[in-house]
């Protein structure tokens, strides 16, 4: 089957070709290239524009924001003048320290939720015993409660244990997390039962195989479940808002968007914030790109 | 989806062949050292929050007379308040455009970006960029965007029309919020749609082609129909999450002009706070928790019929 079904396509390709040789396709099918490229360069430049013309306003100062829009000219997405300022001037404001909370929120979200994840993973895979698919149940329940939809309620108990503006107050929700743990489980039920046998009959107990053997082959579905848990944290704004808005505690969206409502803005200054918010998350991804795709579409459907 | 039912049923098979062996000598206990961490986490961060929402609905608070039961009385007053109907009403408009709108241009784009193209991958970067903003971050962006003297009146006047009011307009105003959400949403949902796009085997198209097919018979009778699951899990993820929209909603509108923005979770986080009516805001919890469920539910039936 597997040896017959490409040579077959390709005696199909070679008829097509001919086939099409008829109509005249060159002009048709350029015609059709072209058509495509614009739709698309269009498409990816109206979804870019936004992002490049806040990339820009935090490289000038603010006063110059909408020095430039009325009419529309090529200053408006170019500056020529490009300065640092408004990021150094970050660094002076209350933001900048929020930026710092929602990165360590987030790290240590990370570095605790794959834990808690990948041991629950473990505890669904590698095991055999009666009970685990009503636990598995428990886990597939937790997706039909969005966290968001629960966050005031849980506000309201994480305030009665006095974890209101507390970096644990901000962390704990996001370690548990369902899909993270269904990711890892679904990566871990291929490791061979093989080759668990042969290491508990060397004598390996379960927590060696599970950080010798499991952890190790799971690299592609940590980073994973590790950027999911990274997303979660770093995107949140109903959680922030209600659990941590002192000095010490407040993250960086929620940060902004104080300083968005003030009455004197700064746009400078706001963009840059803005920038810095962007550009971590959107590094991390790029430089996880492989990984990212992968969880994203593992999760969701297959 | 389907390796979810796959692997649960792999694991009672299993489960099965080993036989009879007593439940505490057999590796349970061990298996559930594993998993106590997080269980102890979703139990008591999420299905807990839930069931302290539904006991507190059903009871009222009041200085004189303290904590009373009242039955579903929270629920049919909320139902007879004008402000939940407005709620409601705003939320459901915003559904029935926002998640067609969405998956439409996903999926218009999905195809675009799987057709031959100059610098094809490139372009969908771009599209796939704006993913990475958070959705706070994208309200303050769209906030200068939107201001009279912003860049969305700045590229208007380039087309001849005149200025417009957006956030400050009752008739606009979801509408802009609506633009700045799928700015950052559509570029995620395209990217499950590339993938289903790209599992269609490529003979299909060329038998299509050798029979004449145009390109546009070719996406209705072919790639629609084939990627149908992804579009159904598409439709139904986006769904859920525009039924959480809060952020652009606290940060830009404050819910309004007129009501006119005021989504289902900001009606819930003002009812809690502003007005301190927490048993009515508990009630709402439970009819969104309500909503979300059904169609999460929806989602499992609609992929697992399909297998």
């Amino acid at each position: 089957m597997t040896v017959s079904a490409p040579r077959r396509s390709s005696v199909q390709r070679r008829s097509s070709q001919r086939h099409s040789g008829r109509r005249r396709p060159s002009t048709r099918r350029s015609v059709l290239f072209i058509g495509t490229t614009l739709l698309a360069a269009v498409a990816g430049i109206a979804f870019f524009a936004p992002l490049w013309w806040s990339f820009v306003n935090s490289l000038r100062p603010g006063s110059e924001t909408f020095r430039y829009l009325n009419p529309l000219q090529w200053q408006t997405f170019f500056t020529l003048t490009p300065t640092l300022d408004n990021y150094t001037a970050l660094l002076d404001t209350d933001l900048s320290r929020a930026i710092l909370n929602s990165l360590i929120v987030s790290v240590v979200t990370v570095l605790a939720g794959l834990a808690v994840c990948a041991t629950a993973a473990f505890g669904l895979s590698a095991f055999r015993f009666r009970g685990q698919g009503l636990l598995f149940s428990v886990v597939i329940l937790t997706f039909l409660i969005p966290f968001d939809a629960i966050a005031i309620p849980l506000s309201d108990m994480f305030r009665d244990w006095n974890l209101q503006n507390t970096f644990v107050g901000l962390i704990l929700p996001g370690i548990g997390n369902g899909m993270a743990i269904f990711l890892l489980r679904t990566f871990f039920l291929a490791i061979p039962e093989e080759l668990v046998e042969a290491a508990r009959l060397d004598g390996l107990g379960w927590w060696g195989v599970f950080t010798r053997i499991y952890l190790p082959l799971s690299r592609p579905a940590l980073i994973g479940a590790g950027l999911m848990l990274f997303l979660f944290q770093w995107q949140a704004y109903v959680w922030p808002l209600l659990m941590g808005t002192d000095r010490e505690h407040i993250l960086g969206p929620v940060a902004l968007s104080n300083l968005q409502g003030q009455f004197q803005v700064d746009y400078g200054v706001l963009f840059a914030a803005s920038m810095v918010l962007v550009l971590i998350p959107l590094i991390i991804i790029l430089s996880f790109q492989r990984y990212f795709i992968q969880s994203v579409t593992t999760s969701g459907m297959k | 989806m389907t390796s979810l039912a796959r692997g649960a049923g792999t694991a009672n098979r299993r489960a099965r062949s080993r036989g009879a062996r007593s439940w505490m000598r057999g590796p349970a206990p061990v298996a559930l050292l594993f998993l106590l961490p997080a269980l102890i986490a979703l139990i008591v961060l999420r299905l807990a929050p839930a069931g302290v929402a539904l006991v507190d609905s059903l009871y009222r608070e009041s200085l004189l007379s303290g904590t009373t039961f009242v039955g579903l009385g929270n629920y049919l007053e909320l139902f007879a308040n004008p402000d939940f109907q407005n709620s409601i009403t705003v939320t459901l408009l915003f559904t029935v455009i926002v998640n067609p709108l969405q998956v439409a241009a996903a999926f218009l784009l999905a195809v675009l970006f799987t057709r031959k193209a100059a610098g094809s991958r490139f372009w969908r970067s771009l599209v796939i960029l704006p993913i990475a903003v958070p959705p706070a971050v994208s309200a303050v962006i769209w906030s200068v965007i939107y201001r009279p003297d912003g860049l969305g009146n700045g590229i208007l006047a380039v087309f001849g029309i005149p200025p417009q009011s957006f956030l400050t307009s009752p008739e606009q105003s979801l509408m802009s919020i609506i633009v700045l959400l799928s700015w950052i949403g559509v570029g995620y949902w395209m990217m499950f749609l590339i993938a289903g796009i790209n599992d269609v085997p490529g003979e299909y198209y060329e038998a299509a082609s050798l029979d004449g097919a145009s390109a546009w018979r070719q996406l209705w009778t072919i790639t629609f129909p084939l990627v149908r699951r992804p579009l159904a899990f598409v439709l139904v993820a986006d769904t859920v999450s525009n039924f959480l929209i809060f952020a652009p909603v606290q940060i830009l509108t404050k819910g309004g002009p007129n009501g006119s923005t005021n989504l289902l979770m900001y009606d819930i986080f003002t009812r809690a706070y502003t007005f301190a009516d927490v048993n009515k805001a508990q009630a709402e919890v439970v009819i969104l928790v309500l909503i979300t469920i059904v169609i999460v539910a929806l989602q499992f039936r609609l992929l697992r019929t399909e297998d």
